[in-house]
């Protein structure tokens, strides 16, 4: 298992770097530069914009930008060697100037914690989210397939599509505008994000919809389980109903499930633009659209590196708990 | 193992929904009193409810969205400027006029050309810390501006100083490159009173700048109010290194208010500075949020958790239908003039050019229904018109010849020349107009396109483009699109800043679609130049109308601020330049009648 860890772990080097790669020619293929912007407003100099390429070396050939950024260069300006990516080093926001990338991402505003940095914040309410989805879903789907064609089963399967056809931003009002205006649970416009109470409909939000597609696949798989010969056998065995459902059946129906909340809690934790957007909620996806928008190519590069880190990260978990689901699996094979 | 990996799992998740979790509650206190009944002084233990507390003078401001920096000499955008104006204020300022007026300088003095312009400091200057401020700071805060390190976008507003664009163009890789050499040519001097040099930071009687000019430069007053002069402190920039705005801490300005505190994203708070040297001292706390949806937004206002927001154009309806909000609805004309732009190369993407001809020009900038755009696509929030520089500021002047005259402008189309005289003709070129995709300007393309086929006949294409293409695209005069949507929104109220900035031959604005005439850059040259108040505006107002005479574009409709206000914020005076909430350019008028607030 070591082995394998350890050769996944490797992998991870060339993938990062084909995704860098496709990154950066696919961010450098569109027109316009990040110092473009409102063109009803003074723009960036001649003079200036060449101090700007020369300090951010946007000068350079292409080829030895993406150099730089991987491996490190040194500054035209400063002199100075800027080691790259292997550094950990993520560049310079060309839009916070002055910040990193990952000053933006991971580093806390004065005098606070790593977990209410953007990242941390984003890391908090994507595993909020998925323990709803986890904690909801599945039991939601369980409760579905084993009460088939019956009003439990229509009912979750509504929550389900629900959650799935209902878009984000129309939920997320819908719930400001009953918790927050009719109930007066919770201000609309937080004001301290330690306190849990503002926690709820972000998180709702966010993780309806993994939670629905968990609920639909747990069904789906549990239906499938549910007709085998195995579970049969159980029952005739005379086992406990619980402990068909729980050790038989739902072991075993969990696979696909788990396959999926991977790549989700990947999704869930570099944030969302439109959670972040209707409750202010200073996360990373805001950052990472608007990088686009800007044209903020570090900004882009270094979100994107994340988000297939997390992702590669996330498939590399999946891949280990299966082990612990399934006894037949392993790893070295 | 298995199990332990699920408490492992379980005990991770509860750790991050703990570490999320805090906050205080509201308990009953008990609490220790002397009271006196009938002449004994008996000691008593009670317990109280809390009382409900005394509400705090507080403006709660929604800005929308978070500044990405906020530096005075490195900032431009307006979300930004909202919070440099409160914790800085220049050596002059804007009143509610927008005239320009004392800031941080008691007076000053042009020379008899206006190629030297000489402030003298208020007396006793602080920075809201009591340091002292004198004229080495303004010195500093210019010399910055300047210096092509930091490599500000309005870095070249200051181009008029004596060896500004020769220090902004210096190559700073070469090795002979020396900032101190390009500094002491520099045309900015802090002196004392009878010219000696200043000691430093501490030296109180440095009260004097000095500024030289490479040309007259009769406007540059108002310049030197704007935020790229704002007198940050050198010590905090050096300490905060590159990223000292990012800190409350490093912020001490001498603006109206101090930055006290900054949650990034959430929320800003600044309170009065009572050392501030301006016309008044504000009254209240200001909180600033960002909420970037305006659906949002509009739901904590009338959650009364904002005092004001931006009103937006969905929520009008809702707005209009209740007479409280109706009443707490404010609109005023803004800084900017947007306009339907047209390409006046000789030629595009190698094809005949129809706004090269003078005729095709005046048929589409007098098809153009402004008060049809204002009602159908912006919802009453904008202002239409006909000419360039909006109401408001020094300059306007409505008298156009380009209003919205549909016979004229069939007419004027089919006095065009051959090539261009018929909508037919001009279908056969396949006009495009280019624009950056999002829902509000496809909207806005579509109602443009549709306003041109009703009064014209002239079929035109979309083109949507991201957003920052299209602004790519319009950077250079080869892929300057035909038609596209586009504007200017006022740096500072004086007209050379809307018509020798924007439409002189030379400059990037003008060039890029290819504007050029003689007449109007000796006009705009002779203004730029006049120190006499009255001659000048009378030549800038010629030139005004020789811009309109040439019809380089069909001026459309200027911005509107717009905002919803709560009864009890009082006392503001709007201004086109606000930069956030109604009464921004002065704040110290407004105050908050607490008494009000539910």
């Amino acid at each position: 298992m070591v082995n394998y860890l350890v050769r996944r772990l490797l992998w991870l080097v060339p993938v990062l770097i084909t995704v860098s790669a496709v990154t950066f020619i696919i961010m450098r293929s569109a027109p316009g530069g990040p110092w473009d912007t409102d063109p009803e407003r003074r723009q960036v100099d001649a003079a200036t914009e060449k101090s700007l390429n020369a300090y951010y070396g946007l000068d350079k050939p292409m080829w030895r930008q993406f150099y730089a950024y991987i491996i490190g260069d040194t500054n035209s300006q400063t002199k100075e060697w800027v080691c790259g990516m292997i550094c950990g080093n993520l560049g310079p926001s060309y839009r916070q100037r002055g910040r990193t990338v990952q000053d933006i991402l991971f580093a806390p505003p004065e005098g606070k914690n790593f977990w209410q940095s953007r990242f941390g914040y984003s890391m908090r309410l994507g595993v909020l989210a998925l323990s709803m989805a986890v904690f909801i879903g599945i039991p939601l789907g369980i409760l579905a397939a084993l009460k088939q064609n019956t009003l439990i089963d229509y009912t979750a399967l509504f929550i389900a599509t629900s959650g799935i056809s209902f878009p984000s931003f129309v939920l997320a009002i819908f719930l400001i505008i009953i918790f927050g205006s009719w109930l007066h649970w919770v201000d609309i416009v937080v004001d301290d994000w330690t306190q849990i109470k503002y926690w709820f409909m972000p998180m709702i939000v966010l993780g309806f919809g993994t939670m629905a597609y968990t609920a639909r696949l747990t069904r789906s798989a549990m239906l499938e389980v549910m007709r085998q010969d195995y579970v049969r056998t159980a029952r005739a065995k005379g086992l406990a109903e619980r402990v068909v459902i729980f050790i038989h059946m739902l072991k075993n129906a969990l696979i696909p499930v788990i396959t999926i909340l991977g790549p989700a809690l990947a999704g869930l934790v570099t944030g969302s633009f439109i959670i972040e957007t209707m409750f202010s909620f200073p996360g990373m996806g805001r950052a990472y659209v608007q990088a686009i928008g800007q044209r903020d190519y570090s900004m882009i590069m270094g979100t994107t590196v994340i988000y297939a880190l997390l992702v590669a990260v996330a498939n590399l978990s999946v891949d280990i708990i299966y082990v612990f689901i399934d006894p037949r699996i392993r790893l070295e094979e | 193992m298995r199990k332990m990996f699920l408490v492992l799992s379980l005990l991770v998740v509860a750790s991050m929904v703990l570490t999320a979790c805090g906050g205080g509650s509201t308990e009953p206190q008990t609490v220790v009193q002397t009271v006196i009944v009938e002449g004994t002084p008996q000691v008593v233990e009670v317990t109280v409810a809390p009382s409900e507390p005394e509400k705090e003078a507080v403006l709660r401001v929604n800005l929308g969205t978070y500044p990405d920096i906020i530096d005075p000499q490195k900032s431009s955008f307006v979300n930004e400027i909202a919070h440099l104006n409160k914790v800085y204020m220049g050596l002059t300022t804007l009143n509610e006029k927008l005239e320009t007026v004392p800031g941080a300088a008691e007076s000053w003095e042009f020379n008899d050309d206006a190629t030297q312009l000489v402030f003298k400091l208020k007396p006793n200057l602080v920075y809201s810390d009591g340091s002292v401020l004198n004229a080495k700071r303004f010195e500093f805060a210019f010399q910055r501006n300047i210096d092509p390190a930091t490599a500000g976008q309005y870095a070249s507003i200051t181009d008029e100083i004596v060896g500004a664009p020769e220090w902004r163009a210096a190559d700073t890789s070469a090795a002979d490159y020396d900032p101190e050499a390009y500094k002491a040519a520099l045309g900015v001097k802090a002196s004392h009173a009878d010219g000696s040099e200043c000691e430093g930071y501490e030296d109180t009687a440095c009260d004097t700048l000095t500024l030289t000019f490479s040309k007259p430069a009769p406007y540059f007053a108002t310049i030197a109010g704007i935020w790229v002069g704002y007198p940050a402190k050198e010590e905090n920039i050096a300490e905060g290194g590159e990223i000292w705005w990012t800190s409350s801490k490093f912020q001490v300005g001498n603006g109206p208010f101090i930055w006290e505190s900054v949650d990034p994203f959430v929320k800003s708070v600044f309170v009065p500075n009572p050392n501030f040297a301006g016309a008044g001292i504000p009254t209240y706390k200001l909180e600033f949020r960002y909420i970037t949806d305006s659906a949002v937004a509009f739901e904590a206002y009338r959650n009364n958790e904002f005092d004001v927001i931006g009103s937006a154009a969905e929520d009008l309806p809702v707005i209009e239908a209740d007479p409280d909000l109706s009443a707490q609805h404010v609109t005023y004309a803004g800084s900017c003039t947007i306009k339907i732009q047209f390409n006046l190369q000789p030629t595009w993407y190698d094809k005949p050019n129809p706004f090269t001809d003078k005729k095709v020009r005046e048929a589409f900038a007098l098809a153009f229904d402004a008060e049809g755009w204002t009602r159908d696509v912006d919802g009453n929030l904008s202002l239409p018109t006909w000419t360039w520089i909006p109401p408001g500021y020094p300059g306007y002047d409505p008298n156009s010849p380009l209003r919205f005259d549909p016979e004229a402008a069939k007419k004027a189309l089919s006095e065009a020349s051959e090539p261009f005289n018929s909508p037919e003709k001009l279908n056969a070129l396949g006009l495009k107009l280019n624009f950056g995709d999002t829902p509000r300007n496809r909207q806005r393309s579509e109602w443009i396109v549709a306003n041109y086929k009703n009064i014209l006949g002239v079929d035109i294409a979309l083109d949507p483009v991201d957003p920052t293409t299209a602004t790519a695209l319009q950077k250079d005069p080869n892929t300057f699109p035909l038609l596209s949507r586009g504007g200017w929104c006022a740096d500072y109220p004086d007209p050379q800043n809307w018509l020798s900035v924007y439409w002189r031959s030379n400059t990037t604005f003008a060039s890029r679609p290819g504007y050029a005439n003689p007449e109007f850059d000796a006009l705009v040259d002779e203004a730029d130049q006049t120190v006499d108040p009255a001659k000048r505006m009378e030549l800038y107002a010629k030139a005004q109308q020789v811009l309109l005479n040439d019809i380089p574009a069909a001026f459309g409709y200027n911005t509107l601020n717009h905002y919803l206000v709560k009864p009890w914020v009082k006392g503001y005076l709007t201004t086109p330049q606000d930069a956030g909430f109604p009464g921004d350019v002065t704040p110290w008028t407004i105050t908050i009648d607490t008494s009000m607030i539910p």
